[in-house]
C-alpha cells in the first residue's frame, strides 16, 4: 500500500523574490527554506479561492 | 532519490527530486529500501503509477538556476549593547568582540540607502533590527522605520521590519509601535524559568524570567494575528527540552522556536554523544505536539512547519538564505558583513555603507555557495529543505562553509521528518 500525502504544487513562477528573506523569521541560527511558503503562489491560491 | 523512514509503526516515503510524501505499509517500506521483499501485483501498479507521474523516484534538477546580486535584506545590528549576559550568547553578550556601542541615526540612514540603491527592480525589501539588544537604541529604531518607509514609497517599494528583543525593556508604548510598525518580532524566551534563569541572567548576575516573561506575554495578548516567534535556545542542559516548547504552550504562546544553542562553551555546547537524546526528544515533541492538535490545542512549532505543496521555488532552495549576496550585516560603524553571525571575524568585513561598495570578492564566495557546492549535500534526503545548512555554522566549525556541520545535519533530518510526520497526521485529520 502506498498513498500520496501532499505533492508541490505547479508553480507559474520561480526566483520572483517576494518571498521573506529566509533569517528573518524566527531561528537566526538554523535557517531552514523548507519551512517557508512561496508567498506568491500561496497569494494566488487565496484569490483563486475567494 | 527516495527516503523511506518511520515514526513509530507508520512507514512514509519521500520524493526528494519531486518533493512528494507518500505514507506505506512497512512491506512497500522494505521493497522501497531493497530488502528481499515480494510486493503483490496491486502494490507493483501503485508504485509504477506514482513513477509515471514523476512522484516516485523523479529526477532532479542538476544546474542551479542564476543568483540575483540585488540587496532584498539587511540585518540591521542597532545595538552592540545588551541588557543582559546570556552564558551561550553567540554575539560575545552584544559586543560582537569589539565596543559596546549603539548604531547613530546617519549610520542606519546610510544602510537604509544603500539598501534601496543595491535593491535594483526587487519590490519588497527586509529589515531586521537586531543586537545586542535593540530596543537600547529604540529611538534610532523609530527614526529608521521612518525614513526607510518614506524611501520606499518614494521608489514604489515595499519595506517589511522585524525586531528580535529580550523583552526587558519592552513597555506598552513599544508595544503599541511594534505592532503598528513589525512585519515580525522574535522575543527571546528559553522555556521553563530555572532553564532559562541558568543562562539569560541580568547585568547583576540575576535570573531574567520573572522580569522578560510578563512583558512577552502582555507583547502577545496585545499582537493579535500578527506574525511573531518566542524564540528559545536549548543547550546540553537541557536536552529535555520538549518540556520547555510545552511550557511555553502552556503559557499561552502559540508560535514557538527552539534552537539548538551555536557555542563551544563546554557544558553547554551540543556534542555528537548528545544526539541519540536529542532525536528522542524530537520524537517525543512531535507526538505530544500531534496529539495537541488533535485535542485542538495545537500552536506552531517553527521546525515542524514544512510546506510541500506550496513550498519555496527552487532557486531559493538552492541558494539557501543568501547572506553575504542578497542579505547582508551593518554593524554600528557602518561595517557590512556576509550576515550577523560573521559580523565578529575580521577577515569577513565587505565594506562599509558610507562607501557604498561591497568586497566582490567575498560576494563572490557566498554568490557562488550552493546546495549544489555542499559536500556531501548530493546525497541527502533534506537538502531542498534545508539547503546545505547555515554557511556560518560550517564555517566557524570547520573553516569552509561548503562543509556542512555534522552535528546540524543530524539534528535537521530528524526535525525534517518530524515535520513530515506531523504534515501527514493533519492530513489524516483533515479528510
Amino acid at each position: 500500500m502506498i498513498k500520496t500525502i501532499a505533492k508541490p504544487a505547479e508553480k507559474k513562477v520561480t526566483g520572483c523574490g517576494e518571498c521573506r528573506s529566509t533569517c528573518q523569521s524566527a531561528c537566526k541560527t538554523s535557517c531552514t527554506v523548507g519551512n517557508q511558503s512561496c508567498e506568491r503562489v500561496t497569494r494566488e491560491q487565496k484569490i483563486d479561492e475567494k | 532519490m527516495i527516503h523511506v523512514f518511520s515514526h513509530h509503526d507508520q512507514y512514509y516515503v519521500y520524493d526528494v527530486g519531486s518533493g512528494a510524501l507518500h505514507a506505506c505499509d512497512e512491506r512497500t517500506a522494505r521493497y522501497l529500501r531493497g530488502e528481499a521483499v515480494e510486493l503483490g501485483e496491486e502494490d507493483l501498479r501503485a508504485l509504477g503509477d506514482l513513477k509515471a507521474a514523476g512522484l516516485l523516484f523523479a529526477p532532479e534538477t542538476a544546474v542551479p538556476p542564476p543568483k540575483p546580486h540585488e540587496v532584498k535584506a539587511l540585518c540591521l545590528h542597532i545595538s552592540h549593547d545588551c541588557n543582559l549576559r546570556c552564558r551561550y550568547c553567540f554575539a560575545d553578550e552584544g559586543a560582537y568582540k569589539s565596543a559596546r556601542e549603539v548604531m547613530p541615526f546617519e549610520t542606519a540612514k546610510a544602510a537604509i540607502d544603500f539598501l534601496m540603491r543595491e535593491s535594483g527592480s526587487r519590490k519588497v525589501l527586509e529589515v531586521d533590527f537586531f543586537g545586542g539588544e535593540p530596543l537600547m537604541n529604540l529611538g534610532v529604531l523609530k527614526q529608521t522605520v521612518a525614513y526607510a518607509k518614506e524611501e520606499a514609497a518614494r521608489r514604489g517599494k515595499r519595506i517589511l521590519f522585524t525586531t528580535t528583543t529580550n523583552g526587558l525593556l519592552l513597555d506598552d508604548e513599544t508595544i503599541e509601535f511594534f505592532n503598528a510598525e513589525m512585519e515580525n518580532v522574535v522575543l527571546s524566551l528559553d522555556g521553563r524559568p530555572e532553564v532559562h534563569d541558568a543562562v539569560r541572567r541580568t547585568v547583576n548576575g540575576k535570573g531574567s524570567y520573572a522580569l522578560v516573561a510578563r512583558n512577552i506575554k502582555k507583547f502577545v495578548r496585545a499582537r493579535g494575528d500578527k506574525h511573531y516567534y518566542v524564540r528559545g535556545t536549548f543547550t546540553a542542559n537541557n536536552l529535555d527540552f520538549s518540556k520547555d516548547v510545552l511550557f511555553l504552550a502552556d503559557e499561552g504562546f502559540d508560535s514557538i522556536s527552539l534552537e539548538p544553542v551555536v557555542t563551544d562553551i563546554e557544558g553547554l555546547a551540543i556534542r555528537e554523544e548528545d544526539l541519540p537524546a536529542i532525536e528522542a526528544e524530537y520524537d517525543r515533541l512531535c507526538d505530544a505536539y500531534v496529539e495537541r492538535e488533535k485535542e485542538g490545542k495545537g500552536f506552531l512549532f517553527f521546525h515542524f512547519r514544512i510546506d510541500l505543496e506550496g513550498g519555496p521555488c527552487l532557486q531559493k532552495r538552492v541558494s539557501a538564505c543568501g547572506a553575504g549576496n542578497e542579505y547582508f550585516s551593518v554593524v554600528p560603524n557602518g561595517d557590512i558583513y556576509p550576515c550577523h553571525q560573521f559580523a565578529s571575524d575580521p577577515e569577513m568585513r565587505m565594506g562599509n555603507v558610507f562607501d557604498g561598495k561591497v568586497d566582490e570578492t567575498i560576494r563572490g564566495r557566498f554568490a557562488s555557495n550552493s546546495l549544489f557546492t555542499r559536500e556531501g549535500c548530493g546525497d541527502c534526503f533534506a537538502k531542498f529543505i534545508c539547503s546545505g545548512g547555515c554557511s556560518a555554522n560550517n564555517y566557524h566549525a570547520s573553516g569552509d562553509m561548503n562543509k556542512p556541520y555534522p552535528i546540524t545535519c543530524a539534528m535537521m533530518k530528524k526535525r525534517t521528518e518530524c515535520a513530515m510526520h506531523v504534515l501527514a497526521e493533519r492530513k489524516s485529520r483533515e479528510k
